[in-house]
C-alpha cells in the first residue's frame, strides 16, 4: 500500500472511530476538566449524537454493563431511598450508629473507595486492617472520578446500587476531591465556575445528599469520610481546603458520618504541603508520589494507621491486634484539627 | 506520550505525513524525526530531555575518541580499552544514580542500623526518567561496538541522535542496535510499497493485548491478590500468578508490537522482541523468546565478555548466574529482582546439569510426554519467578506463595471469564504464524473503504472492552 493511501485510511479511520466513539471520548474528556480537548470532544459528540452515530458504542457498553455515569442526582436518590424506607417504617431518627465489636470469627466488613488517591491509601488500609485480624475489606477506587462529574462516574448511584446492597459494609472509608476542582453543571443545566459561591453551594449539596444516602435505616453503618490532603504547589489541583471544609461542616450534623482529617498527617507544622516528614521513629519518609498529588506507600501507611486509630475510638476493637510499627505512623504531635477552616494558606 | 491515546494518534498522523514528505531529503528528514522524538519524550516531562540529549552528546563523543584511539586497522589499543571502560562507567553511573542510589543509601542505613549504629538516611526522591535503561543500553552497545572495531567510522552526530532518540523504541524497546538501525537511515524506502497490513495488524494486536487483556487481568485479579494475598483463597492466588504471567506478556509484548508496527509505517524495521515465550520447553528456550533484544544484549555485552562458556563447567555456570542476576538488577533496585534473576540463573544451571545427565537415560519415555513435562515445568518456574518480579517486597512475595499453601475460603474471584482469558491467551502462543499472516493478507486485500471501517471498528471495540483510562506500560518503570 502506498504511503498516501495509508494516510487516507489512517485519518479517515481515526475520524470515523472518533465519531462512533464520541460519547465515550467526551465522558473521559469531561472527567479531566475543561480545556481545548473538551471543546473538540463536545463538538464531535454533538454532531455524532445528532446523527446517532454512537449507537454501536452505546449498545456495546450496555451489553458489557459498562460506564455507570448517569445524570441521576444524589438528592433524587435520597428521596427515593427515604420513600422506600418510610414505606418499610424503617427510617430511624438520627443517632450515632451502633456497631458490634468485631472478633476474628465475626469480623467487620470495611469498604474503602474513592478516586485514584484511594488506590494507595486503600491498599495500605487493607494491609493495616488485615493485621488486626478482625476486619475484612474491599477496595473500590475509580480513577479520575469524584462528585463533580456524575456523567462520567456517578458515585452516589454506585453507592446505593452496588456498594451498599452487594458489599454490605459495616464501615465505609471514602475520599473524593482531587478531580473535583473543575467547573460543574447544576440540576438546571447552568454552568458553575469552580470556586464561585454557586459552585461551592452545589458541591455542598452533592456532599450532603451523598452523606444522606449512606445512612443506615437501622443505624448500624459508619462512614469515615476523609477530607482531601493538601496538594503540591506544582500541581494543578486546587481548592482542596474548600472541599475539606464543606465535607467537615456537613459531617457535623450527621452522626453516621465521621470526618477524618488527612491534612495534618501530610503537612508540616504550619499545615502546608510537605513532601517528606518524620515518622514516630524519627526517620524522615517521603509521603507523596512524584506527582505531588498521590500518596506514597509511606504516606498512605501513615494515614491508614491514623484512620484505624480513629475507628478504634468509635468501635470496640479490643479483640483485634493493633500494634502499629512506629516507622509507619505519624509522631504523637500530629493530630486532626478540631475545626476545618474554609481556606488554608498555599491552597488557593 | 502513551501509544494508545488520542494524543499519540494525532502526533503520529503529523509525523507520518512529515516523514514521508521529507524522506527523500536525508538531512531534513533526520532533523524532523529528531524533533518529533524530542516532542514524544518531552511530553512526559521536558526536563527528561536534558538527560536524553546529554546521553546523546556524551556517547557520541566517546564514540569519536574511542574510534581515534583504535589502530588504523581497527584493532584495540590500551587507550581505546580504557576509553570503552570509561564510557561504560559513565553510562552505568548515570543509570545507577537514577535507578539504584536511593536503594543503596537505604540498604547501607539498614545495615548500619542492624549493627547498632543508628543513622538517618537522607530522604531522596530521584525521579526515574522514562526509558533510561533502554537508551543507556543502546548507547553502550554503540560505544562497545566502536571499541571492538565493528564500525569503520563513528556515526555523524545527527545520525547517532536519531538512532538513540527514535521515538518508537525510545521508552521500552526493543533494544535496537546501531548496526540494525543506521543503515536504514540511508536507505530510502519506496513510498509506494509500505508494509501497511503487517504494521496495522501489529498495532491492533499490541493495543488489544495492552488495553484489553493486560488491563482486565490486572484489575480483575492480579492487583487485588498481590495487594492483600491474605484475603484470598489458594485457587485465587494460583490464578492470580498465572494471570500475571499473561498480563506482563500482554503488556510488554503489546508495547513492542505497537512500536514495531509504528516504525514499519515509517519504513523502518525493528528486530523481533517476543516469539511466543510461553511455548518454551526450557528456560534457555524461554530466553530465546522473551525480550529477545535484551537477551541478545546480555549475551553479547556481558556473558561473552565474562568468558561465556569458554572454560570449565563451573566457570560457565558462574557466568550464566551472574548474567541473570545482573539482568534482574537491570529491572530495578529491589531484592525481589535479585531473587527473580537468581531463580532464572539457578534454574538455567540446573537445567544444564540435568540435561547432561539425562542423555542416554531416557528409558523409553515418549518424547512427546517429555516435551509436555518440560513445557509444564518451564512455565511454572517462570510463573514462580514472576511472583518475585511483581511483588513490592520479598516478604510480600513470600506472603503470596505462603497463601498458595494455606489459603482457604471462597474462590469467588476465579470467574469463568478470567479462566477463559488466561487459557486463551496462553493457547494463542501455540497458534502457527501462518494464521496471523493470513489475517494480514485478508486486511491487505480489502478495499480502502473497508479498511477504514475495520480500523474504526477495531479502535471502538478496543476502547469499549478496555477500562476507563490507560495505565502506563509496566516496562516504562524500567
Amino acid at each position: 500500500m502506498s504511503a498516501g493511501m495509508i494516510l487516507i485510511v489512517m485519518v479517515a479511520g481515526l475520524l470515523l472511530a472518533m465519531t462512533l466513539n464520541a460519547d465515550a471520548t467526551l465522558r473521559k474528556s469531561n472527567a479531566k476538566g475543561d480545556g481545548w480537548r473538551n471543546g473538540v470532544a463536545s463538538v464531535i459528540a454533538t454532531v455524532s449524537d445528532t446523527f446517532q452515530f454512537t449507537f454501536l458504542r452505546t449498545r456495546v457498553d450496555a451489553a458489557l454493563g459498562k460506564n455507570q455515569g448517569s445524570r441521576i442526582d444524589a438528592a433524587e436518590l435520597v428521596r427515593r431511598q427515604q420513600e422506600a424506607q418510610a414505606a418499610q417504617d424503617a427510617y430511624a431518627a438520627s443517632r450515632p450508629p451502633t456497631i458490634a465489636a468485631p472478633t476474628s470469627s465475626a469480623p467487620l466488613h470495611l469498604w474503602v473507595g474513592g478516586d485514584s488517591i484511594t488506590q494507595t491509601l486503600g491498599a495500605s488500609l487493607q494491609r493495616v486492617l488485615a493485621t488486626t485480624g478482625v476486619f475484612t475489606s474491599t477496595l473500590d477506587y475509580h480513577v479520575s472520578t469524584g462528585l463533580a462529574r456524575p456523567d462520567y462516574f456517578n458515585w452516589p448511584e454506585h453507592l446505593v446500587r452496588d456498594v451498599l446492597p452487594k458489599d454490605q459494609p459495616s464501615v465505609l472509608v471514602m475520599m473524593f476531591g482531587a478531580n473535583d476542582g473543575q467547573n460543574m453543571t447544576d440540576r438546571q443545566g447552568r454552568g458553575l465556575t469552580r470556586g464561585s459561591p454557586e459552585w461551592l453551594a452545589e458541591y455542598r449539596r452533592r456532599v450532603a445528599a451523598t452523606m444522606d444516602l449512606l445512612k443506615s435505616p437501622t443505624d448500624d453503618r459508619l462512614t469515615i469520610w476523609c477530607g482531601p490532603p493538601p496538594m503540591g504547589p506544582g500541581t494543578k489541583v486546587r481548592g482542596m481546603d474548600e472541599i475539606a471544609h464543606i465535607v467537615w461542616s456537613e459531617a457535623q450534623t450527621r452522626p453516621w458520618i465521621q470526618y477524618f482529617d488527612t491534612w495534618p498527617f501530610l503537612s508540616d507544622d504550619e499545615l502546608r504541603y510537605v513532601l517528606e516528614a518524620p515518622s514516630a521513629d524519627g526517620q524522615r519518609r517521603v509521603l507523596r508520589q512524584a506527582d505531588d498529588v498521590h500518596m506514597s506507600v509511606a504516606g498512605a501507611d501513615r494515614v491508614a494507621w491514623a484512620i484505624l486509630a480513629r475507628i478504634g475510638t468509635l468501635i470496640d476493637l479490643s479483640s483485634g491486634r493493633i500494634a502499629p510499627p512506629p516507622g509507619e505512623t505519624a509522631p504523637a504531635s500530629v493530630a486532626e484539627r478540631r475545626e476545618v477552616p474554609e481556606s488554608m494558606p498555599g491552597s488557593e | 506520550m502513551l501509544f494508545p491515546t488520542i494524543d499519540f494518534a494525532v502526533f503520529f498522523v503529523v509525523v507520518f505525513t512529515g516523514s514521508w514528505i521529507l524522506r527523500p531529503h536525508r538531512r531534513a528528514w533526520r532533523w524532523f524525526i529528531l524533533a518529533a522524538s524530542c516532542v514524544f519524550y518531552g511530553w512526559w516531562d521536558w526536563n527528561f530531555l536534558y538527560l536524553l540529549l546529554a546521553s546523546i552528546g556524551i556517547n557520541w563523543l566517546f564514540g569519536v575518541v574511542i574510534h581515534r584511539a583504535l589502530t588504523p586497522d581497527g584493532e584495540r589499543t590500551p587507550l581505546s580499552i580504557w576509553l570503552v571502560r570509561a564510557a561504560v562507567v559513565v553510562n552505568l553511573g548515570i543509570l545507577g544514580y537514577f535507578k539504584y542510589f536511593s536503594f543503596f543509601v537505604s540498604a547501607v542505613a539498614d545495615r548500619l542500623d542492624s549493627l547498632g549504629i543508628s543513622v538517618s538516611a537522607p530522604v531522596l526522591r530521584i525521579v526515574l526518567p522514562v526509558g533510561i535503561s533502554f537508551f543507556t543500553f543502546q548507547a553502550l552497545s554503540y560505544v562497545i561496538d566502536i571499541g571492538r572495531g565493528h564500525w569503520r567510522r563513528p556515526l555523524p552526530l545527527l545520525d547517532f541522535a536519531v538512532y538513540l532518540s527514535f521515538f518508537a523504541h525510545l521508552v521500552a524497546g526493543p533494544i535496537v542496535r546501531a548496526s540494525e538501525f543506521v543503515p536504514q537511515l540511508d536507505h530510502i524506502p519506496d513510498p509506494r510499497y509500505v508494509r501497511a497490513s503487517e504494521a496495522f495488524m501489529l498495532i491492533f494486536r499490541g493495543m488489544f493485548k495492552k488495553v484489553v487483556i493486560s488491563s482486565f487481568l490486572a484489575t480483575q485479579i492480579v492487583d487485588p491478590v498481590f495487594r492483600l494475598p491474605g484475603a484470598y483463597d489458594r485457587w485465587e492466588v494460583l490464578w492470580a500468578i498465572y494471570a500475571y504471567a499473561i498480563q506482563i506478556y500482554a503488556d510488554f509484548s503489546g508495547y513492542t508490537d505497537i512500536a514495531i508496527g509504528v516504525a514499519l509505517l515509517l519504513g523502518i524495521r525493528f528486530p523481533l522482541n517476543f516469539d511466543a515465550p510461553y511455548t518454551a520447553t526450557s528456560l534457555q528456550d524461554f530466553w530465546r523468546r522473551w525480550h529477545m533484544t535484551l537477551s541478545r544484549w546480555l549475551r553479547d555485552y556481558l556473558y561473552i565478555p565474562l568468558g561465556g562458556n569458554r572454560g570449565s563447567k563451573l566457570f560457565t555456570y558462574r557466568n550464566l548466574f551472574l548474567v541473570m542476576l545482573l539482568g534482574g538488577l537491570w529491572h530495578g533496585a529491589n531484592w525481589t529482582f535479585v531473587i527473580w534473576g537468581s531463580i532464572h540463573g539457578g534454574y538455567l544451571i540446573g537445567e544444564r546439569v540435568v540435561k547432561e545427565r539425562w542423555v542416554g537415560h531416557e528409558r523409553g519415555v515418549p518424547p512427546r510426554v517429555v516435551k509436555v513435562l518440560q513445557w509444564f515445568l518451564t512455565f511454572n518456574v517462570v510463573c514462580l519467578a514472576w511472583v518475585f518480579f511483581r511483588a513490592p517486597s520479598v516478604s510480600d512475595a513470600f506472603a503470596v506463595l505462603w497463601r498458595l499453601v494455606v489459603g482457604t475460603g471462597s474462590d469467588a474471584n476465579v470467574t469463568l471469564l478470567l479462566i477463559l482469558v488466561v487459557l486463551a491467551s496462553l493457547a494463542s502462543q501455540f497458534v502457527p504464524e501462518r494464521f496471523p499472516k493470513r489475517a494480514e493478507r485478508w486486511f491487505g486485500g480489502l478495499a480502502p473503504i473497508l479498511q477504514i471501517a475495520a480500523l474504526a471498528l477495531g479502535l471502538v471495540m478496543i476502547d469499549a472492552l478496555g477500562p476507563e483510562g490507560v495505565a502506563p506500560f509496566i516496562y516504562f518503570q524500567f
